[in-house]
């Protein structure tokens, strides 16, 4: 949204970050998003209804993401799904939280809080 | 279709924790979604089953609390904007959106603008009278104090009674005495007649008396045994009269035929507590002309005291009262029965006034409810209107609460503009209402004035009005269903029920306004049809007070007034003259407690109190009071003659009831026994609705007063009469000043004038209230009507006549009017019982003025209703299905 800053946006919370990543490569409608959120996270977020439409509905109105006008959707496609796809300013939002999550991980890694695999 | 599973049926159940909005908007792909997540776990089997549902209603329970929480307004717009960028940009939206639309914006700005204008006027005088405080150093700690007798309260004071509790009193810092009386000025011009105060020098010091020039009186100066001749004089005089004389002080000046020295100057208006005009001069109490005036057992003076602080009017009373009863112990001739009642300054300051002015601000501020009523009325036709823009800005992101802010901004900035000008207006208006009302309130004209408090209570009334008559919109917007109304294609019947609400209470305040105004027209007409007992046309009265110096026996004082009134009989226009002690309705009269002859003479305090009035020959046939029996005073009643007296009726039924009273004998006071020999008709004497009194006439020769009022039966105008009965009082005595030169149907005037100004204006606030109230009501029903233009065309396409169509529109209106009618009979009847002590010759619950209101409302309410009524009826069916 116009006149708000991306930074306003930060942290993510765990959902909206998945739900953007899961938004980031493609337009899905929402199961679609919640089945590649599952895959995404190797089932360990596992996002139920309430979750997922509430989350979408926090994000429609904080312009992270918006729905795609009708005439786009694929032909065969259930009426009643809506498809939703990430903002250009959801697209800022999430790469400064990775941005963010990144440097988290390198101080992680220089203080050698990461182990190799099977380090505990 | 498929039959629903169980499961499935029970989420959608489980569903409605959620917000409606939210469901609406989501139920069908989350019930797919839980479908799907169900339909896999079914493989799994029904343990699967059982874990999915679980989880499921879980996650529903988890969400539900933050989706609602998300309906209030704090979390409504993310992203999170500062307060002050939406003020702004609300404040540029409302402007723009008023600028849009002119005709609304000025119309209601106009309409709050009245409303604000008139009670920001009404609000000035409240300020300046019961807000303000008092014109003295400290008031809240000034007080008066009463004499009480029996059941009688509002007696004078006793002097030898105040010296007491002076001396013994626990709960004072300083307590005075005064007494008003006009005063005799001579040795200058003309003889001149000023307003007088005989006071103590702790009177003085209690108010706070100051003085620009000299000093105020010392006690030593005001005490009986070591009174000095000494004055103050106030600014007034001192520049009108003595022409700002450098060398006032120490200049003697001659009051009521003695020399007094000036020593003081007084402060520019200082005014005394006890008397709403600033006293010319002032002298100490020992120079009071009536000499048995300070005697005990004679009442007469005026007590005012400033409380120690922290004492209460309470403690202050039971300390005076304690010392009475002393008192009576000590005196038990003058005074058993007696007492002392402590009122505070304030009280009796602005008592009188404080029931009209609250019944003026209560008027005014019912007029603005029902423009603001009105205005959110407009409004709301607006919103219809609106709703679509509305509801695109809601699609666009804006929540319910954002819209409900912003409507509710515009609705505050409008009252503002209408405050504005209505400060403005407040401006015209208190000029206006300070020319009507201000002989009759108890302080300066010029006080009355828009000032820094006043304008606040104007803004504070202009964000108040601005927030009552923006929150049903508001309220309205932020509970609309916004779906619902994109689809619809109009907003239709959207606000039908708050509107008409409003508009039920429009008419119900206007009917409480025309109900009082009505009370308040009864009662003036009432008044104004008082018999008086005589005849006010063609009448002039005067007053003159004779110098106690010059005139020191009753025979003296007789001789001058049988001359003065045997020369003014001569001037031609003259028809007949005579002397009162009294003249009805100036105020003045003394009552005396009556015992009859042979009858047991009744306790202290319980005597029927009689007005005793001297008057000379022709006072009743001047007067044109009849005489009912027996004979007229004579010019042959004189002292040494049989000391007689005259009675009303009422006296005369109520003493000797079915008997004549003729030969009778009565006294009143310590006075000698008279002999009734006549009889004559009731008058009103201090007021006009005063329950009537017993009076009693006795010939002035045999108890010469120098005090005397005179009545005069002229021609033609009785003012043009007032300077050749000048000359002929100054042909007898060239000294003596007279004063007070009224014409009695004036005087007549004036006792209604002030029913008069107060009913005006509950009636012009009725009328205008009535106006809008019915502008209201042809607004609604017209827009109910637009909207429903459709429907009527479909009825008349039907066969339904032009005459169905009216009765249809007409009987909604009336459906408004009949609640309206019922809750502002109601409300009526409180109002009237507010009125209750403005009232005189009507009851509170006066059925007929209710019933006439009530149909003139409805009448009027009703024609507003034709008129859409009729354009409904004429509705041509073609173009109005084709319109839509």
């Amino acid at each position: 949204m116009p006149g708000s800053s991306p930074k306003s946006q930060l942290p993510l919370t765990p959902a909206v970050l998945y739900i953007l990543l899961a938004l980031a490569d493609a337009e899905r409608h929402g199961y679609a998003i919640a089945r590649a959120v599952e895959e995404a996270s190797s089932g360990d977020v596992r996002m139920g209804p309430g979750t997922l439409y509430g989350s979408i509905q926090r994000m429609l109105r904080s312009s992270l993401i918006e729905e795609v006008p009708a005439r786009r959707r694929p032909a065969d496609d259930d009426e009643r799904r809506r498809y939703y796809r990430i903002t250009t300013f959801g697209r800022r939002v999430l790469d400064l939280e990775l941005q963010r999550l990144g440097r988290l991980i390198r101080v992680a890694h220089d203080k050698r809080l990461l182990g190799g695999p099977g380090v505990a | 279709m498929r039959r629903m599973a169980l499961p499935e049926r029970v989420y959608r159940l489980a569903m409605t924790i959620l917000p409606p909005d939210f469901r609406e908007r989501y139920a069908d792909e989350m019930v797919d979604f839980a479908r799907t997540r169900l339909r896999a776990a079914r493989e799994l089997g029904a343990v699967a089953v059982m874990r999915e549902s679980a989880s499921l209603l879980a996650d529903l329970a988890r969400s539900a609390p933050s989706l609602w929480f998300e309906e209030r307004p704090f979390a409504v717009t993310p992203p999170q904007r500062d307060d002050m960028d939406i003020l702004v940009q609300d404040l540029k939206f409302g402007a723009r959106a008023l600028l849009r639309r002119p005709a609304f914006t000025v119309v209601a700005a106009l309409t709050l603008a009245l409303g604000i204008g008139a009670n920001t006027a009404i609000f000035s005088l409240v300020n300046a009278v019961l807000i303000r405080p008092l014109p003295y150093k400290d008031p809240g700690r000034l007080v008066l104090v009463w004499g009480t007798q029996g059941s009688q309260n509002n007696q004078g004071v006793v002097y030898a009674d105040y010296v007491d509790w002076r001396r013994q009193n626990h709960t004072f810092e300083e307590i005075g005495a005064l007494r008003g009386q006009s005063v005799n000025l001579t040795g200058a011009a003309t003889p001149d007649r000023l307003i007088g105060n005989f006071v103590s020098a702790s009177a003085l010091r209690a108010f706070g008396a100051r003085v620009e020039q000299g000093r105020i009186f010392t006690d030593r100066e005001t005490e009986l045994a070591t009174m000095a001749p000494v004055a103050l004089i106030s600014h007034e005089t001192w520049t009108m009269r003595f022409g700002a004389d450098a060398a006032i002080l120490g200049r003697q000046i001659v009051i009521n035929g003695t020399s007094f020295t000036v020593i003081g100057v007084l402060a520019p208006r200082m005014p005394t507590p006890m008397f709403s005009e600033t006293p010319d001069v002032m002298v100490p109490i020992g120079y009071y002309p009536n000499a048995h005036g300070l005697d005990r057992g004679t009442r007469g003076i005026a007590v005012v005291g400033r409380l120690k602080p922290g004492v209460t009017i309470d403690a202050a009373q039971r300390d005076l009262q304690a010392i009475e009863q002393q008192l009576a112990k000590m005196y038990p001739t003058t005074n058993a029965g007696t007492g002392a009642e402590v009122v505070s300054l304030r009280d009796y300051t602005v008592g009188p006034t404080k029931a009209p002015l609250y019944i003026l601000l209560a008027a005014v501020a019912a007029v603005l409810l029902i423009a603001c009523a009105n205005v959110a009325n407009l409004q709301l036709a607006r919103g219809a209107s609106r709703a679509r823009e509305l509801s695109v800005r809601a699609a666009l992101g804006a929540g319910r609460m954002r819209i409900a802010r912003q409507l509710l901004t515009e609705s505050v900035m409008l009252s503002l503009v209408g405050g504005i000008s209505g400060a403005g207006l407040a401006f015209v208006m208190t000029k206006g209402l300070v020319a009507l009302l201000s002989p009759l309130m108890p302080v300066y004209p010029d006080t009355i004035r828009v000032d820094g408090v006043v304008l606040l209570f104007a803004l504070v009334v202009s964000l108040a009005t601005g927030i009552l008559f923006g929150l049903p919109p508001a309220w309205k917007a932020s509970r609309t269903r916004l779906t619902e109304t994109l689809r619809t294609r109009i907003g239709g019947g959207l606000h039908v029920r708050t509107r008409n609400s409003l508009v039920v209470v429009q008419l119900a305040l206007s009917l409480a306004l025309l109900a009082s105004a009505g009370l308040l027209t009864r009662s003036l007409l009432a008044l104004e049809h008082v018999d008086p007992g005589f005849d006010g046309e063609n009448l002039l009265t005067a007053q003159f007070r004779l110098s106690p110096s010059k005139y020191d026996s009753p025979d003296k004082i007789w001789s001058m007034f049988e001359r003065t009134i045997a020369e003014i009989r001569a001037l031609p226009g003259v028809e007949s003259a005579a002397l009162v002690r009294a003249s009805p309705l100036s105020g003045n009269g003394e009552s005396y407690p009556a015992m009859v002859e042979g009858r047991p003479a009744p306790r202290a305090g319980e005597a029927p109190l009689v007005v005793v009035n001297p008057v000379s020959t022709d006072y009743f046939s001047t007067m044109r009071i009849p005489l009912l029996a027996g004979r007229d005073v004579a010019s042959t009643d004189r002292t040494g003659t049989l000391p007689v007296v005259l009675v009303n009726r009422s006296y005369a039924e109520r003493t000797w009831p079915g008997e004549s009273p003729i030969g009778k004998r009565v006294k009143f006071g310590d006075d000698d026994w008279r002999t009734v020999i006549g009889e004559v008709g009731d008058t009103r004497h201090y007021s006009l609705n005063e329950s009537q009194l017993l009076e009693a006439y006795i010939p002035y020769a045999q108890r010469p007063q120098i005090f005397t009022s005179l009545v005069v039966r002229t021609q033609g105008t009785p003012t043009d009469m007032v300077k050749p009965v000048q000359q002929a009082i100054w042909r007898v005595d060239r000294d003596q000043p007279v004063w007070r030169f009224r014409s009695m149907e004036r005087d007549l005037a004036a006792v209604v004038s002030s029913s008069k100004v107060s009913m005006l204006l509950i009636g012009l606030f009725a009328l205008v209230a009535l106006l809008v109230a019915v502008v209201g009501i042809y607004g609604v029903l017209s827009y109910t009507m637009a909207q429903r233009t459709h429907e009527v065309g479909i009825r008349i396409a039907l066969g339904a006549d032009a005459g169905r169509v009216r009765r249809m529109v007409i009987g909604e209106g009336l459906q408004l009017i009949g609640v309206a009618v019922a809750i502002g009979l109601v409300a009526s009847l409180g109002a009237a019982r507010l009125l209750r002590s403005q009232l005189y010759g009507v009851a509170p619950h006066d059925v007929v003025t209710f019933v006439v209101v009530s149909v003139a409302l409805a009448g009027v309410a009703l024609v507003a209703c034709y008129l859409p009524a009729r354009r409904a009826s004429r509705v041509d069916p073609m173009v109005a299905l084709r319109s839509e």
